[in-house]
């Protein structure tokens, strides 16, 4: 596990006597007082014990409102030179926290999520915006006293009803009634607070409903000409709340609510989550071999799923149709193997909490084998298209550099991290399932253009293939069809662990666990207050969220054709993004 | 494991002059195309030429009756839950919310059970029938936890995916008929999935044997559906 000892945790104590100590099953965090916490924050970034350089994630906790103080600040850091990570706690008195944008730009849009879902203000943030709601919204969505359920309060009939008369009132799931929706004035408000101050002439609005924009994300350019000036995103359009879900439901019975976050590769969704509850637990090494190995190897196959979407999609975008019929025939492929296996094709909620649900049906291996084999052809075709091709070339070559600072600065991961030349891999760090018993390497960029995040992307494509063929020969070598793909537990009375999940318990403490997905690294923080058949507080990292942030910062000063290539580099999910 | 550099000028060569000139590249790319001209196509015909769903597919829910392959423990669950004894042909559902407690949308499910109206001497007095079963669709993920929770194999998923319709209404299922989908499945392809004691079967096919439309996509391509595993039992216990 890639967290902070004890012992090193112990030396802040000894340096800063306000700092206090606590250890959740070897997830070390310490906790400072908001007063001294930028000058401590500042200590650990720049420390060469410590350098914590990297940010991960910035969220709150809600203790509940009889609580006080109530509210709780959790930063998540990492040091690239040791290798491990730290938790950073601190009370938000007053409702107020100091602003982290100066030590690290990439907790702005988290600052701007902890004030919209809490209401927590960050003193010194340059404009503490919504970010998931509209300017104008009355409330605080993830705070405890919030309703699931929100409150019903503006009357939005059916058309059938208005126009046609209809009678559907008393119908099954018909209810006029409908939560806060925003106006036309209200999206006219929330658009001028996002660019407070206008540098030139014209703001471009591009999407939330543009093909380039790959879902529902609406971009805010401000144009000197062609070149873009400042930039902001409004993003909130797909906001389900899945974070509140995930509080007001058991364990096992959130894992299809993950499968609609990143539905590109929802497998990966669900491997982030099943790993991070069975580290709670304390089963991560105890599920059967069988199971992992069988997660490993879907996880990548569903690596590769999202890739090819990536590649067709981004291809489409420059201009290449015909690479978007050839990655989805390949697509079809894995699509029919996820629907053989695990009975859906796209939304799979396979992993269980100690392994997967069901074994491996007849010719499973045997499809995943031959698709295996055919696949680097495929990609060689793909390559001869689009690597040298001078059109490709001039695309992408040297647009919107991302440097190593940035990676830090912004909790980059995922292929873009890695392009800019950061061998940040949570696959190698901490690895999870049976990625430290597998063989592959790790692509790492040499400039951080949008040219090196293809390479990469197209590199990680070959490794996968690479360790699903590893899984594929262990798995018919060594396992008989009796091996356990589901973990018995030794004491089923402590421990009610189910296929269906009904009744699990996860004991008192906190977790943070990430794995990495097509899209950076997806960490789930899992908070209990005491032992409960629902968590207290998930925090779902998404990478695509971070990956998101830097677009505003990196698309300045560059042409506004550069921004479907950026986009499509950065490549996110609106379904992750905005969970 | 290690660390593979890439990037113009380490793993993908800049063009050179002649490419330039010649247009090397576009030709590249023209001979990929062509190649691919010449291949067979892929695609379903559909709705003329339809491909079968996998038999572990999650398609539209049933409830399955009584019909003579329950598990063994079926008749203790009977008697735990105070439920009529079903005959052969009634529904196998003894109204334990299993379900629902499994679902990720609890509310989808209306499940109600009622008491029979029998006199005191009638040996089924105090004993309860399932009255209400209805499921709201439109709310479901088809996520497959309840198949997984229910204790006498009721409630399956089929391989019926085509339910869209005009009103809200008609996606609320009621026990009739699920009753109605389930018996469909099972006489169509019950012994596909199921055993003779309604768990799912060990050697399941990742895909039909009889779905040729499917092959087009894989060029033709068909399993052997060989056993997945080369070692039938295991001799030693296998290391972590």
């Amino acid at each position: 596990m890639s967290w902070i000892k004890l012992e090193k945790a112990n030396k802040l104590k000894d340096k800063f006597d306000f700092v206090e100590v606590k250890d959740s099953n070897g997830y070390v965090s310490v906790e400072v007082p908001k007063e001294k916490l930028i000058n401590f924050l500042e200590f650990l970034k720049s420390d060469p014990d410590f350098a914590f350089k990297m940010f991960i994630d910035w969220t709150i906790i809600d203790h509940g409102p009889k609580e006080n103080p109530r509210f709780q600040g959790v930063l998540i850091l990492y040091s690239p030179e040791h290798k491990e990570r730290i938790i950073v706690k601190s009370w938000a008195t007053d409702e107020t926290l100091p602003t982290l944008t100066k030590l690290w730009p990439g907790a702005k849009w988290a600052e701007r999520e902890a004030w919209d879902m809490f209401g927590i203000t960050f003193e010194g943030h340059d404009n503490l915006v919504r970010m998931f709601m509209w300017e104008g919204y009355p409330y605080h969505p993830l705070r405890k006293d919030f309703p699931l359920k929100g409150y019903e309060e503006v009357e939005l009939p059916s058309l059938n009803e208005v126009e046609r008369g209809d009678q559907l009132e008393g119908m099954f799931n018909y209810s006029r009634m409908h939560t806060a929706l925003p106006t036309l004035e209200d999206l006219e408000k929330t658009q001028k607070a996002r660019l407070p101050q206008k540098k030139s002439q014209i703001v471009l609005n591009w999407g939330p409903l543009h093909p380039g924009t790959h879902g529902t994300i609406w971009f805010l350019f401000d144009l000197d000409g062609e070149y873009v000036k400042q930039c902001d995103i409004i993003i909130g359009q797909l906001h389900r709340g899945v974070e509140k879900i995930a509080e007001n439901i058991g364990y096992q019975q959130f894992i299809p609510y993950t499968d609609r976050m990143d539905y590109i590769a929802a497998i990966n969704e669900n491997h982030a989550y099943v790993v991070a509850a069975e580290k709670m637990l304390g089963i991560h090494e105890k599920v059967p071999p069988k199971a992992k190995w069988i997660r490993t190897m879907m996880a990548e196959l569903s690596r590769i799923n999202s890739h090819l979407l990536w590649l067709g999609t981004y291809a489409l975008d420059l201009g290449a149709l015909t690479m978007f019929l050839y990655t989805f025939r390949e697509r079809e492929k894995i699509m029919d193997i996820f629907e053989g296996i695990t009975g859906a094709r796209f939304t799979i909620n396979y992993f269980r909490i100690g392994g997967v649900f069901a074994d491996l049906p007849a010719g499973a291996l045997e499809a995943i084998e031959h698709f295996i084999e055919d696949f680097p052809q495929r990609l060689s075709d793909y390559e001869t298209l689009l690597t040298r091709n001078r059109i490709w070339l001039k695309r992408n070559k040297d647009v919107c550099v991302l440097t190593e600072e940035d990676v830090y600065d912004y909790g980059l991961t995922g292929a873009v991290a890695r392009a800019s030349g950061v061998p940040y891999d949570i696959r190698m760090i901490d690895p999870y399932d049976m990625y430290s018993e597998v063989d592959f390497d790790i692509p790492v960029g040499d400039v951080g253009d949008s040219y090196d995040r293809y390479l990469v992307r197209i590199e990680e494509m070959k490794q996968s293939a690479k360790i699903v063929k590893q899984c594929i020969d262990k798995l018919k070598n060594d396992f008989t069809p009796d091996d356990p793909f589901f973990l018995e537990p030794e004491d089923p009375k402590k421990l009610k662990l189910s296929i269906d999940g009904r009744g699990l318990k996860l004991p008192a403490g906190e977790v943070y666990a990430s794995t990495d997905n097509p899209r950076g690294e997806l960490g789930f923080y899992i908070f209990n207050k005491k032992a409960s058949i629902k968590p207290h507080r998930v925090r779902i990292r998404s990478g695509a969220f971070y990956n998101l942030q830097v677009f505003t910062k990196a698309i300045i000063g560059r042409p506004i054709a550069d921004a479907i290539t950026l986009l499509s580099t950065i490549d996110p999910v609106v379904g992750e993004t905005d969970r | 494991m290690g660390i593979k550099k890439v990037g113009l000028n380490r793993n993908v060569k800049p063009q050179s002059l002649i490419e330039k000139l010649f247009f090397l590249d576009f030709m590249k790319g023209l001979k990929t195309t062509i190649k691919h001209l010449w291949r067979k196509t892929i695609t379903i015909d559909f709705p003329y030429e339809v491909s079968t769903p996998a038999i572990r597919f999650r398609g539209v829910h049933g409830l399955r009756n009584v019909d003579g392959t329950e598990a063994e423990d079926f008749n203790s669950w009977v008697k735990k839950l105070k439920i009529k004894p079903p005959e052969i042909g009634e529904t196998r559902c003894i109204a334990c919310k299993f379900c629902q407690a499994a679902c990720p949308v609890p509310e989808l499910f209306t499940i109600k059970a009622k008491k029979l109206d029998v006199p005191e001497d009638h040996p089924h007095h105090g004993l309860k029938v399932l009255d209400v079963f209805d499921m709201d669709l439109s709310k479901c993920m088809f996520c497959g936890l309840c198949t997984q929770a229910c204790p006498t194999d009721c409630i399956i998923h089929t391989d019926v995916y085509d339910l869209s319709s005009y009103t809200r209404r008609s996606w609320v299922l009621t026990k009739e008929e699920l009753s109605r989908i389930a018996d469909d499945f099972i006489a169509r392809r019950g012994k596909e999935k199921f055993d003779d004691k309604s768990k799912w079967r060990q050697d399941q096919q990742i895909w039909p044997d009889y779905d040729k439309p499917r092959a087009k996509a894989w060029d033709g391509w068909i399993p052997s559906y060989a056993p997945n595993y080369l070692k039938a039992k295991s001799t030693e216990t296998s290391e972590g």
